[in-house]
């Protein structure tokens, strides 16, 4: 499976979830609609996690080298999210936005192609390569996910319908996200001291995961300290932003120049 | 009811913060202000053992004033979240500031030099704000502790570990050596050189190169266009490996296939490929092209080596060519002799550093322009006898880090 054949599958996948979706109206009153809508959705996000394995196998190496290797995880990953939070607490709007989010990154890919690249240079052949990067993925994808929640509470308060359920959902989306992000910057330090020979060196893009660390631990101290739902649900809504800094706008700043981290060839 | 509650709930969340924000503030401008007095000198962290009795007199007097002035209402403020969330957020601020401008030497007299925005992270106001910051978490550390609870365990191994890891790594961070060390193969050195000065350092060991080599991956083949100077997409977007059987096409331009492939070879008298002992050789691809209505053609092509020309297969208006694989692994064949008799056989690979007596040894560069031909290659030896406590401080981040995910799925299963 190779790039080649990308285009089909994120547009069938899209097209699953597009459908699922609309089947929702009809599945409030009917059996038959919820279960083909949730299968229609379900395997929207099958056909990725399908195409992900097969083209790994092709590559050789994990898919985790590009930008856009890892946009490609964030849309499968995302909208499994809204999944387990609708079958755990019951919620069923945040999965539409994580549909949304995963139709977007995959639009960015069929736009802007990667180049199929089988080489992985020597300081990402490590064993810390695949958990470093796949514990920071998930953390972001919580976080991503706990965003959207705080923004749609923003939303519902706005609108004078506040739900405590959708706050402690969001709540607790950053919580894991936070814990994983942490995980993610000790590992990455960890694998730092082994590649490169020291564990921080203030890299422009080290720098950017300790200010986005900052930002939720600066997050979980408000909530220690009780502070109102409101603005922890803007706090929630405009972290993400700083991640989005540190995931892909890192490459743009006047700092990244000399980045050992902006792989090159990653777009 | 409602609005009661929540007017109460501002109260507590906004109490003591205005102060705090104007002590991070206070704390920020007057490390601003010693980078100008200064004319952006920075900080210079005092060597061992001067650094670690810093850091005692730190640590002893974080306990003295948290244990004997632990209701005076000041220092509970200090070692509360106000003040550390304020702290926290100048930190970002001043990370922001290092992580969006270069952190290269500056003109001096500009302004970014005068105030040291290049060098942000040896700079007062980040070494104040540090400080401030060391102190707030170790009251906030030491007031879990005492009184011991096993319910406070996350607290402490998260607030102590962040502590640890944090004032060890920054404090230990001046006796930290990082020497380069250059080799060739079959010679002998221990001599290093320290960055950027290029001081050269005699180590208390040598270490002797026996070989150097590097792994590449299968090199591919590509239809170069002159006129544009640029490679054309192959059908699939891939740029085809060079390998027995490949097949090849650019659609409406042409079509190639890989008879054969030798990986390692060098020409004899005739121009014909001969594979080669020594790893020296370069690869041999013998090719049959087609541009459209063209009939096809046929023969060797190579890429180039320090004495072999590179030769290429002429299709129409393009040529067929060789590139060579990226590095996929580089290793060099050491032996490392103490002062002593001791003497040691290693290898050093990028990710695989070798330990020698509380120096870490790692395989850093070569010759980039001899590439696989390269017989020096570059070693970096790094020593950070600091290292171990910094690590505790990592270890107990992630315990921590473990309980807290498990209470908070608890709680979340309790929801
Ligand atoms: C990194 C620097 C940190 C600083 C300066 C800091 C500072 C503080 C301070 C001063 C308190 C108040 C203590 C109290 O009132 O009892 C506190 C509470 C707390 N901190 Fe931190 N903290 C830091 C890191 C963290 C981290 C990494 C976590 C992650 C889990 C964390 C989680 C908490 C929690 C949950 C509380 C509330 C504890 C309670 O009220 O029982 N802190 N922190």
């Amino acid at each position: 499976m190779t790039l080649v054949e990308f285009p089909a599958i994120a547009k069938a996948a899209i097209a699953c979830w597009g459908a699922g979706s609309l089947l929702q109206i009809p599945a409030r009153k009917s059996k038959p609609a919820s279960l083909v809508s949730w299968l229609l959705m379900i395997g929207g996000t099958s056909l990725l996690v399908w195409f992900l394995v097969a083209y790994w196998i092709t590559l050789e190496r994990p898919p985790l080298r590009t930008l856009g290797e890892t946009r490609l995880w964030y849309a499968t990953l995302i909208p499994v999210v809204g999944f387990l939070v609708e079958y755990r607490w019951k919620i069923g709007w945040l999965k539409y936005y994580c549909m949304g989010l995963a139709a977007f990154f995959l639009g960015i890919n069929i736009a802007s192609p990667d180049v199929f690249q089988k080489a992985l240079m020597p300081a990402l052949q490590s064993p810390w390569f695949i958990p470093h990067v796949v514990v920071y993925l998930v953390a972001y994808v919580l976080l991503a996910a706990s965003s959207v929640a705080g923004w749609h509470n923003v939303w519902l308060k706005f609108r004078d319908k506040s739900s405590a359920v959708s706050e402690s959902m969001s709540h607790y989306l950053a919580l894991l996200g936070f814990v994983l992000l942490t995980f993610g910057l000790v590992f990455g330090a960890l694998w730092a001291k082994e590649a490169w020979g020291h564990y921080w060196t203030w890299d422009p893009k080290e720098t950017w995961a300790f200010i986005s660390w900052l930002a939720y631990l600066g997050y979980l101290h408000l909530v220690a300290r009780k502070t109102k739902g409101t603005v922890l649900q803007w706090y929630l809504g405009l972290a993400f932003l700083v991640l989005l800094v540190c995931w892909f706008g890192v490459n743009y700043l006047p700092s990244a120049q000399n980045s050992v981290h902006t792989y090159s060839g990653a777009s | 009811m409602q609005s009661s509650k929540q007017t109460q709930k501002v109260d507590s969340a906004s109490e003591g913060f205005r102060e705090a924000a104007l002590f991070t503030i206070t704390a920020i401008i007057a490390g601003f202000a010693v980078e100008w007095l200064t004319a952006g000198s920075g900080i210079t962290i005092p060597r061992w053992p001067v650094n670690f009795l810093f850091l005692a007199v730190l640590a002893v007097s974080v306990a003295i004033v948290g244990l004997t002035l632990r209701k005076h209402p000041l220092v509970a403020w200090l070692g509360g979240i106000p003040v550390g969330l304020s702290l926290i957020v100048g930190l970002a601020l001043l990370s922001f500031i290092g992580g969006v401008l270069p952190q290269d030497p500056a003109h001096p007299g500009t302004l970014v030099a005068t105030l040291r925005l290049n060098g942000m992270f040896s700079s007062w106001p980040f070494a104040f704000v540090t400080l401030l910051f060391l102190f707030n978490l170790g009251l906030s550390f030491l007031w879990k502790v005492v009184p011991f609870r096993v319910a406070n365990l996350q607290f402490m191994l998260f607030h102590g570990g962040f502590w640890i890891a944090l004032s060890c790594g920054l404090l230990g961070s001046s006796d930290l050596q990082r020497l380069i060390i250059p080799l060739n193969e079959g010679q002998e050195s221990s001599i290093a050189y320290e960055m950027p000065s290029e001081r050269p350092i005699q180590l208390p060991y040598s270490i002797y190169l026996k070989d150097f080599q590097i792994d590449e991956y299968v090199p591919q083949f590509a239809l170069y266009d002159p006129a544009t100077d640029q490679v054309l997409e192959e059908k699939s977007k891939m740029v085809p490996e060079v390998r027995k059987g490949a097949r090849a096409v650019w659609p409406g331009v042409a079509t190639a296939t890989v008879l054969e492939f030798m990986p390692d070879a060098l020409p004899d008298k005739d121009g014909n490929p001969v594979p080669s002992k020594a790893h020296k050789g370069v690869p041999f691809a013998r090719v049959r092209a087609e541009a459209d209505g063209q009939p096809p053609v046929e023969r060797w092509i190579s890429g180039g080596g320090p004495e072999i020309k590179p030769q290429f297969l002429p299709v129409g208006s393009y040529f067929i060519v060789i590139a060579p694989g990226a590095p996929k692994a580089f290793r060099s064949h050491v032996m490392i002799s103490g002062t002593d008799s001791e003497r040691r056989v290693a290898v050093l690979e990028v990710n695989k550093p070798v330990d020698f007596r509380g120096w870490k040894l790692y395989q850093m560069g070569y010759d980039e322009k001899a590439g696989r031909w390269s017989t020096m290659s570059l070693v970096e030896a790094v020593n950070d006898p600091w290292l171990p406590a910094v690590y505790l401080g990592f270890f107990m981040i992630m315990a921590g880090n473990l309980l807290y995910f498990w209470k908070g799925v608890k709680k979340m299963e309790a929801a």
